[in-house]
Parts: structure tokens; C-alpha cells; sequence
């Protein structure tokens, strides 16, 4: 058995493909990127080593800070607007019980399953000021006058109530799940002790619910960090940066304004905070759970 | 006293849930409901419209001239193997670390887990570059390749946490039968793995099925571009005509849609075991 087990030809083949994938698809393009972050060059013609003059540069860039801005902005919104959202919905959704609860849950998730392309699209047409239904609706209750959601001071918020839309229904979901992992004896308990449901809520669902709390709070600010899809097609970062997100700003750089080397070192910076930030996350979480 | 307010609470509830149902639900519906009238009718003071004719035919050149059913094909396709490569890697790589006895194994599988911490928009760059340099842009591998290797992190971690749990007495029993490893692995492992293939199929589906950034990246021609091209390509030539454009909006929505309402109860499930491990 233990022959069999360490059979390093076997190991390899078992690993090498994975391996493989990781080295030619995630490592490889790191590496190039590195490379290219230290030149000038443009998309065509020679690359010239240029040393740490890129990342001077992006040091002073406004555009990049308002980028580490605007997903700070996000995380917040997630944390504060669409995960209690989400816990409360959840925490009454388990008090719903037979096919209201599944139709429900089910309903909350459909925008989830919807391919960006189509949400961007559509809440550019919902944004739209001559017909769109935002608009509409705030007419419908009485307020005249058009506003444009996509202006300048408007927009970041007009992205953030897309994302934290079309979010919502995951993190429900994950809150559901931990709200139904509860162990349903304590509830008893807490009923014929004569808790109220808020009591129930705050004293029991919230505290049991800490680690799953913990996962969702640190997944949003993860994906706050690498939003870039819904951005690139509802505003492309504009206007003027406004809404710019780090990783739509390093692909304009690269593609629309020829700074590929630029792009890449922003590329780089934009990994490392990604990396710091999930591990720093992921060690105050379990510093806080051993206390 | 008590039931009335056991009345009232429960009204409460009913109302907070039928508001973030129609909120999260009222612009598909808006959507759909735009998409069966004229443009004109768009322009309206009422929040949905009541079309005078039904117009079908949005749909229908939605249909043929968004080229709905060839990227639909490609979607398929692409996401499927995907799916099935990020299966079986993650299977015999989980198996590997996790089971088998060598010195890397620790080192081969945090390095295959980092990355979980890498945003994929940051390899858009450098693999253009190196896509093109060696002919895979335009190609089936330009996308299968990165979808494989953005989800395979997330599978190798689910399938170790699960294979943790298989009892080792099976394989036991197995090699003293004779079997070898791959056997242990493909007719011992795999069949008893079938609820986490489950979840890691769906997020794996999940993560790449609405994917355009680096299908937008890495093809420039229609050959095998994903489904929702044929909303990106379609608003520009449709620009003026609206109800159109929401009718291949509609359209490309509806596979993923109808088949999550189907499956709601599994995808449900996958969802919330690959989530809340991963």
C-alpha cells in the first residue's frame, strides 16, 4: 500500500496536468506582466526598459486612487446596505415555511444567473433620462423632472445600486444557508423561554452566524476589489474616472490609450493588493475566532 | 392580544419579502414587457406598456440576426469542457495531495490554490500577448484554457475538503484487490465524490457561462464567441430600435434562467455548499 502510494511517476501524472494549467495560465501571464510593467512599451514596436518609472507614475495617478476609492465605496456599500439587506431577508425567509419559501428564494437569485452583459445593458436602458424606468417610476410616485443617472456626480451611485442589485440574491443566499445550518432546538428554547423574534434574531441567528458572516463580508470585499465587468459596459469607468475600477483602468490603459506597459505595472499592484488584502482579511478572521 | 400580533408580524414578513421579490424581479419584467412592443411605445408616462400588437417577430430577429443559436452552441460547448477538465484535474490533483505520499504535496497544493487570490482581469494583458504570440487567439483553447484555470482552484479545494472525508478502509480493501492507482481514483473516489461534482460543476458553470471579458480579449472573430455576444454585437446594429434590443436581451437571459428555475433546488444546494466552503 505504501509502495502503491508514493509511486512518483504516479504522482506526477496525477498533479502534472493541473500543474500545467496553473504555470501556463496563471504564472506565466504574472511573470510577462512583471516584465512588461518595467518598459514603455505601447502594444507594437520594441519594448525599452524604463526601471520603476511606471509605478512612479501610477503612484501620482489620480485616476488609479479614485479607482482603490470607488471599490472601497463598494465593499461599504455591500457591508452596509446589501448584507444586512440580505440577513434580515434571510432570517424571514426561514420563518416561511412550505413553497412560498423555495419561490421566494428561487426569485431571489434569478438576476445572479443573468449574464452581465444583459444587466449592464438592460440598467443602461432603466438609467436611460428620456424613457427609462427609473425615471418613470420616480414619476409614477409624483416627481417631475428628469434626473441623469449616468452624470458625472450621479454615476458612481448608479453603479452601486447595480452591483449591490444584482448581488443580492448570492448573498442571501449564503445567509440563508448558514440561518438553516442553525440547530433549530435552540429556537425551541428560546420560544418557551418567551424570546420575541427580534431577541431571537440578535442574540441567537447573528452571534451563530458569525463565521458565515465572516466568508460573505470577506467574498464582497474580494469582488469589490476585482469588479470590472458590470463598470466596463455601463460606463467604461467614465465619466471622467468617475466610476473607474482598477482592473477596467489597467485594460483602458492598455488597449485604448497604448500604454500597454503602463497596463501591465498596474496589472502587478493591482495582484498584490489582491493578495494582501484576502490575506490580511482571512488572518483577522481567525485571529478573532481564537479569542 | 397575542394574535393580533402574531397577525400583523406576519403580514410584515409578507410584505418585506413580496417588495425585494418585485425589486430584484421588476426589471426582467419591464424587460420582457418592452421587448413585445414597438419602439415607439417606449415612450411612455406608465411603468409597463400594453402593447397593441404583440410583436413576436423582435424575437424572431433577435433570434436569427443576434446568431442566437451558434453562440448559444458555443456556450455550451466551451462551458461542458470546461466543466469536465476542471472535474477531472481537480479530482486527481485533490487526490494526489491529499492522499498520496511525497514531500511537495503541501507546496503543489497551496501553489494550485493561490489562484483563488489572483483577479483574473489582470491576466487579460500578458495572455493576449502571449495568446497571440502563439496563434491561440481566435481559438477554442483561447478561452477553455483560462476558464479551466480560474476555476480550478475553487475545485481543488472543495474536492480535498471532500476526499478528507472518504474513509480510507475503502482504498485499503481496494489495493489489497490489486487495484491501481488510477482505478482507486476513477472507479472508487470519483462515484462516491458525486455530490461535490455536482457543486463544483455548478460553480464552475456559474463562474464562466456569463464570461465576455476575456472572450472579448483573446477572439476577434464570430467563430467562437459566447452567448452574450449576441447582445454586445447586436445593440450596435440595432442601435435606434429599442423593443429589438430588449428582445435579444431577453433571449440571451432566458437559457441560463430557465434551466436555474428547473434546477433551482440542486443549484441551490451546489451553490450554497461550494460558497460557504469555499
Amino acid at each position: 500500500m505504501k509502495k502503491l502510494y508514493s509511486n512518483k511517476l504516479v504522482i506526477f501524472s496525477l498533479v502534472l496536468p493541473g500543474v500545467l494549467v496553473f504555470l501556463f495560465a496563471v504564472l506565466a501571464p504574472i511573470i510577462l506582466s512583471v516584465y512588461y510593467g518595467f518598459t514603455d512599451y505601447s502594444g507594437m514596436g520594441e519594448a525599452k526598459w524604463i526601471g520603476w518609472e511606471n509605478y512612479a507614475a501610477l503612484f501620482h495617478d489620480s485616476a488609479f486612487g479614485r479607482s482603490l476609492l470607488n471599490s472601497l465605496l463598494l465593499a461599504i456599500g455591500f457591508i452596509c446596505i446589501q448584507h444586512p439587506l440580505a440577513i434580515l431577508v434571510a432570517a424571514v425567509l426561514d420563518k416561511l415555511q412550505g413553497r412560498a419559501e423555495g419561490v421566494f428564494r428561487c426569485i431571489y437569485f434569478i438576476p445572479n444567473v443573468i449574464s452581465v452583459a444583459v444587466i449592464a445593458y438592460l440598467w443602461k436602458f432603466i438609467y436611460n433620462p428620456d424613457f427609462g424606468l427609473l425615471n418613470n417610476v420616480l414619476k409614477f410616485f409624483g416627481y417631475q423632472g428628469k434626473i441623469n443617472w449616468l452624470s458625472q456626480q450621479n454615476a458612481i451611485w448608479s453603479v452601486l445600486l447595480v452591483l449591490i442589485w444584482h448581488g443580492f440574491g448570492w448573498g442571501m443566499l449564503i445567509y440563508y444557508t448558514g440561518i438553516k445550518n442553525i440547530d433549530p432546538v435552540l429556537y425551541e428554547a428560546a420560544s418557551i423561554d418567551g424570546a420575541n423574534w427580534w431577541t431571537t434574531f440578535f442574540r441567537i441567528t447573528l452571534p451563530l452566524m458569525k463565521p458565515v458572516i465572516q466568508i460573505n463580508v470577506t467574498m464582497a470585499i474580494i469582488s469589490a476589489l476585482k469588479q470590472m465587468e458590470t463598470v466596463y459596459l455601463l460606463t467604461n469607468g467614465g465619466p471622467s474616472n468617475s466610476t473607474q475600477f482598477a482592473a477596467n483602468y489597467l485594460y483602458q490603459q492598455a488597449f485604448k490609450s497604448f500604454r500597454y506597459g503602463y497596463g501591465n505595472a498596474i496589472g502587478v499592484v493591482f495582484i498584490l493588493i489582491c493578495i494582501v488584502t484576502t490575506v490580511v482579511l482571512n488572518t483577522v478572521f481567525r485571529e478573532k475566532q481564537d479569542a | 392580544m397575542k394574535t393580533t400580533w402574531q397577525k400583523v408580524g406576519k403580514v410584515i414578513l409578507w410584505v418585506v419579502l413580496v417588495c425585494v421579490a418585485v425589486i430584484q424581479l421588476f426589471p426582467l419584467i419591464w424587460l420582457v414587457d418592452f421587448s413585445l412592443g414597438s419602439s415607439n411605445e417606449m415612450f411612455t408616462n406608465g411603468l409597463l406598456i400594453i402593447p397593441e400588437t404583440i410583436r413576436f417577430d423582435n424575437y424572431v430577429k433577435a433570434f436569427v440576426d443576434g446568431n442566437f443559436l451558434h453562440y448559444l452552441r458555443n456556450s455550451v460547448l466551451i462551458n461542458t469542457l470546461a466543466v469536465l477538465l476542471v472535474l477531472i484535474i481537480s479530482i486527481m490533483a485533490a487526490f494526489a495531495c491529499q492522499r498520496m505520499k511525497w514531500k511537495l504535496s503541501g507546496f503543489v497544493s497551496t501553489l494550485l490554490l493561490l489562484g483563488m487570490m489572483i483577479p483574473i482581469h489582470a491576466t487579460l494583458l500578458p495572455n493576449y500577448k502571449i495568446y497571440s504570440t502563439i496563434h491561440l487567439t481566435d481559438t477554442l483553447w483561447a478561452l477553455l484554457i483560462p476558464y479551466v484555470a480560474f476555476s480550478l482552484p475553487q475545485g481543488m479545494f472543495l474536492m480535498t475538503g471532500f476526499i478528507q472525508s472518504v474513509p480510507k478502509e475503502l482504498e485499503e480493501a481496494a489495493v489489497m484487490d490489486g487495484c491501481g492507482i488510477y482505478r482507486i481514483v476513477f472507479q472508487i473516489i470519483t462515484p462516491l465524490l458525486k455530490p461535490s461534482i455536482a457543486t463544483v460543476a455548478i460553480m464552475t458553470f456559474l463562474n464562466n457561462w456569463n464570461e465576455f471579458m476575456m472572450a472579448s480579449t483573446y477572439l476577434s472573430t464570430p467563430t467562437w464567441k459566447t452567448l452574450p455576444f449576441s447582445v454586445l454585437e447586436f445593440t450596435g446594429e440595432y442601435s435606434s430600435n429599442y423593443a429589438v434590443q430588449f428582445a435579444v436581451m431577453a433571449l440571451t437571459a432566458a437559457p441560463a434562467v430557465i434551466v436555474y428555475v428547473i434546477l433551482n433546488k440542486h443549484i441551490t444546494k451546489g451553490v450554497a455548499m461550494g460558497a460557504v466552503k469555499g
